[in-house]
C-alpha cells in the first residue's frame, strides 16, 4: 500500500528525532555529565523507522545495548528518554535504568538489553503472549550482527518455529560487532541465511532504504499477523559513531565514517526521493528538522535541570514481586 | 600445479547476493547459499584446468565467495586435477551491483575467451551491458530465472573452456540475444534481458515485483510458456522464441475489468491473477514510449528506476545483446568432432 502524506510525515519525524537525538547525545556525552555508556544508533535510522511504521499499541519489540532509536520509534516519550540517560528521577525508568536498560511496558517497548542477545528469548514471550491471548499482537527483536551468533538467538529462533509465534527477528548488521567485522566472525554468508535451518524465510534488504525496510517489515508484520509464523529480516546498514562513545574505532579504514555519511544517509535518502515524487516538499521537511531540533534541545534542558533520584528511591524499582 | 600464463583465460563472475531478496517471504522462493557457489566454481576449475584454460579471472567481493574460493585453492585439487591460476581483480569492492560492472569490464579488458556467470537474471543483465562480444555462459543461481538455466556446473565449464580454447568454434555454438533497452529523457539508460515492466509503485523499496497491483507495462524480448515471472504472462498468452525475430508488449490492467486474465506464476509458488488489456508485436528497433506518468521500471523482475511527471520513457527491442554459449550445441559439436574420447591404443 502505498503511504500517505501523514505517512510519509510521520516516518520523516521519526528518523529525524532519532538522528538528532544521537548527534546530540554524542555531543552531551562528551561533557562528561552523562553518566554510563551510551551506544549510539545514528545512521541506522530506516530500519526502526521501517518497522516500527507498522505497528500499535497490541505490539511489544524487545531492543539491545544501541536501544534509542527503537525506544523513539515505539513511541517512548523524548523528554523521559533524555532525563533517564541522564540519570534523572523523573526518568523513563526512575533515573535507574540509564541508557542500556531504558525501557516502557506502557508503549510496548520491553527494554534495551545490555546482555548480547537477550532480547529474542523475551521477544518470544511476548509473542507467545500475543497467540495466546489471540490479541491479534506482534513482537519484534532488533539485534545485531554480534548477537546472530550468541545462542540466545538460535534458541529463540527455533522456539518461534516450532510454536509458530508472531515474532519477527531483526538482524541489524551494521558490519561489526563492537570491533570485529561481521565478515570474519558471521560463518554464513548473510545472517538471514540461518532464517531457512529453522523452517521461515529469511531476506537481507537495504537498511539504509526507509523504503526497502518499510516494504519487507510490512510483509512480515502481515505474515506474523495472519499466524504464518516467524521472519527473520537483516538490514544491511552503517552505524556513523563507535560501538560505543568514546570508541577510538582503530578498527574502522580511514574517512570510512565520512565517507558513509556523504554518500549513504537514509535521511538524505528519503528527502531526495519524497521531494522529488513531489510527494513532500523541501519546506515541509524543513519545519520538522526545526520542530525536532526544538525538541531536543528542550529535552537535554530539561533533563539538566531535572533532580537526580533521591537516596531513599535507592533500592525502589529494582526488584519485582510477582 | 597450474597452466602456464599463456594459456586461454576465462572469467568467472559468481553474485554473492544473488538469492536473498523478498521473494523468500512473499513467495516461497528458494536460497542458493554461497556454499553452494562455491562447489559449482572448483566444478568449473575442475572442466576449465582439463581443457588447458590457463587462467580463471574472479570478482573481488566482500561476502564470503572470494574467500571460499581461496580457502579452496588453499589444498590440493582431488584427484591429480590441474586447476587453472586464480586471478582475483584489483578493483574496488562496494558490496553493490557496480561491482559486477567493473569486474565484467576487467575481465573484457583482460582478453577472456569467455564468462561465466552464476546469478540470476538480474547478474546475467549487469554482465550483458559489459561483455560485449564476449561469449556468456550463463548458469542460474537466482530467483525468477529465465535467462540462464540450471545447468551442472562441471558441463558448463566444459562447453566455456573448449570454446575458450579455441577447440569448438565459437560462431557455431553461440548465440545473439536480443535486449530491451530503456531511453530516460532521450538518453540510453539501461536494459533488461528478459522482461522491462513498468508499475505505478513509487520507490525501488525490496526491488522484487510480485503484486499485480501496480503492472502497467510488459516489455518482452521472448516469452516462454513454462518460464517464472513476468514474462510468463506474455508467454501463456502468446509465446515468443528466443530466436523469433521480435518480441511483445502488453499493456495490463486490472482483472476486474481486463478481457483477458492469465493466472501467472510470478514467483517461485506465487500464481497471480494479471489483467491484460491488449498484446501487441513489439518489433526492433520501435521506440514505444510508457504511458504511465510516474512510478518505477523494472528491469529482469527488480524495480531499478525511479521516474516522475518531468520524465519521459521509451523502450526499445534491439538485437545486440550478448552472445550466449549454447551448451547443448558445444557439447554435441565436441561430440561429433571426438574432442573429448579417444582411441585406446593399448
Amino acid at each position: 500500500m502505498p503511504l500517505s502524506k501523514d505517512e510519509l510525515l510521520k516516518a520523516y519525524r521519526m528518523m529525524k528525532t532519532i538522528r538528532e537525538f544521537e548527534e546530540r547525545l554524542h555531543v552531551e556525552f562528551a561533557t562528561g555529565e552523562i553518566p554510563g555508556f551510551v551506544h549510539l544508533y545514528a545512521g541506522e535510522e530506516a530500519s526502526a523507522t521501517g518497522f516500527c511504521m507498522h505497528l500499535d499499541d497490541r505490539d511489544k519489540i524487545a531492543s539491545n545495548h544501541r536501544g534509542h532509536g527503537h525506544s523513539i520509534g515505539k513511541g517512548c516519550d523524548v523528554d523521559a528518554m533524555m532525563a533517564e540517560i541522564y540519570g534523572r528521577g523523573n526518568g523513563l525508568c526512575g533515573g535507574k535504568g540509564g541508557s542500556m536498560h531504558i525501557a516502557d511496558l506502557s508503549k510496548g517497548m520491553m527494554g534495551a538489553n545490555g546482555i548480547v542477545g537477550g532480547g529474542s528469548p523475551l521477544a518470544c514471550g511476548a509473542a507467545l503472549a500475543a497467540k495466546q491471548l489471540g490479541t491479534g499482537g506482534v513482537a519484534i527483536s532488533f539485534f545485531g550482527d554480534g548477537a546472530s551468533n550468541q545462542g540466545t538467538s538460535m534458541e529463540s529462533l527455533n522456539l518461534a518455529s516450532v510454536w509458530n509465534l508472531p515474532c519477527i527477528f531483526v538482524v541489524e548488521n551494521n558490519g561489526y560487532a563492537e570491533a570485529t567485522s561481521s565478515k570474519y566472525s558471521v560463518a554464513c554468508d548473510d545472517a538471514a541465511d540461518r532464517a531457512s535451518a529453522f523452517n521461515m524465510p529469511g531476506v537481507v534488504v537495504d537498511g539504509h532504504d526507509f523504503f526497502a525496510v518499510y516494504e519487507a517489515a510490512g510483509e512480515a508484520v502481515k505474515r506474523a499477523r495472519e499466524g504464518k509464523g516467524p521472519t527473520l529480516i537483516e538490514c544491511k546498514l552503517n552505524r556513523y559513531y563507535g560501538h560505543f562513545e568514546g570508541d577510538a574505532q582503530t578498527y574502522r579504514g580511514k574517512d570510512e565514517v565520512k565517507n558513509l555519511r556523504a554518500t549513504i544517509d537514509c535521511l538524505d535518502r528519503f528527502r531526495a526521493k519524497v521531494t522529488s515524487a513531489d510527494l513532500l516538499s523541501e519546506a515541509e521537511l524543513d519545519v520538522i528538522d526545526g520542530e525536532v531540533a526544538a525538541l531536543i534541545d528542550g529535552s537535554v534542558e530539561k533533563a539538566k535541570a531535572a533532580p537526580m533520584p533521591a537516596p531513599a528511591e535507592l533500592l525502589t524499582d529494582v526488584y519485582i514481586s510477582y | 600445479m597450474s597452466l602456464d600464463d599463456h594459456a586461454p583465460s576465462i572469467g568467472i563472475l559468481a553474485n554473492p547476493a544473488a538469492g536473498r531478496d523478498i521473494r523468500r517471504l512473499v513467495a516461497q522462493a528458494s536460497v542458493f547459499p554461497i556454499a553452494e557457489k562455491r562447489n559449482m566454481i572448483t566444478r568449473l576449475f575442475s572442466s576449465l584446468g582439463m581443457l588447458g584454460v590457463g587462467t580463471v579471472y574472479m570478482m573481488s567481493d566482500g561476502n564470503g565467495i572470494a574467500d571460499r574460493i581461496r580457502h579452496a585453492l588453499e589444498t590440493p585439487p582431488p584427484s591429480d586435477q590441474i586447476w587453472p591460476k586464480v586471478v582475483f581483480l584489483d578493483m574496488p569492492i562496494e558490496d553493490r551491483a557496480v561491482d559486477t560492472l567493473v569486474a565484467a569490464e576487467k575481465m573484457v579488458a583482460h582478453g577472456v575467451g569467455g564468462i561465466i556467470v552464476l546469478g540470476g537474471d538480474g547478474t546475467h543483465r549487469l554482465v550483458a551491458s559489459r561483455a560485449g562480444d564476449v561469449p556468456i555462459t550463463a548458469l542460474s543461481t537466482g530467483t525468477n530465472n529465465v535467462f540462464p538455466a540450471m545447468r551442472e556446473a562441471s558441463i558448463a565449464g566444459l562447453a566455456a573452456g573448449l570454446v575458450a580454447t579455441g577447440q569448438v568454434p565459437v560462431g557455431d555454438c553461440a548465440v545473439r540475444n536480443k535486449v530491451l533497452r530503456v531511453d530516460v529523457n532521450g538518453v540510453e539508460s539501461d536494459l533488461a534481458l528478459v522482461d522491462l515492466c513498468t508499475s505505478t509503485e513509487l520507490w525501488i523499496g525490496s526491488r522484487a515485483l510480485w503484486r499485480a497491483e501496480g503492472l502497467d507495462q510488459l516489455f518482452l524480448s521472448f516469452a516462454e510458456a513454462d518460464a517464472i515471472g513476468l514474462s510468463s504472462i506474455g508467454g501463456l498468452i502468446r509465446p515468443v522464441t528466443r530466436a523469433a525475430e521480435g518480441g511483445l508488449w502488453l499493456n495490463l490492467a486490472d482483472p476486474a475489468s481486463a478481457p483477458i486474465i492469465v493466472t501467472a506464476p510470478l514467483a517461485p509458488g506465487l500464481m497471480i491473477d494479471i489483467g491484460v488489456e491488449a498484446v501487441q508485436d513489439l518489433h526492433p528497433g520501435e521506440a514505444i514510449s510508457l504511458r504511465a506518468e510516474r512510478g518505477v521500471v523494472a528491469l529482469d523482475g527488480e524495480r531499478e528506476i525511479e521516474f516522475s511527471q518531468t520524465d519521459k520513457l521509451a523502450v526499445r527491442l534491439e538485437w545486440d545483446g550478448p552472445l550466449t554459449l549454447d551448451i547443448s550445441k558445444v557439447m554435441t559439436y565436441a561430440a561429433e568432432h571426438e574432442l573429448l574420447h579417444r582411441v585406446n591404443a593399448n
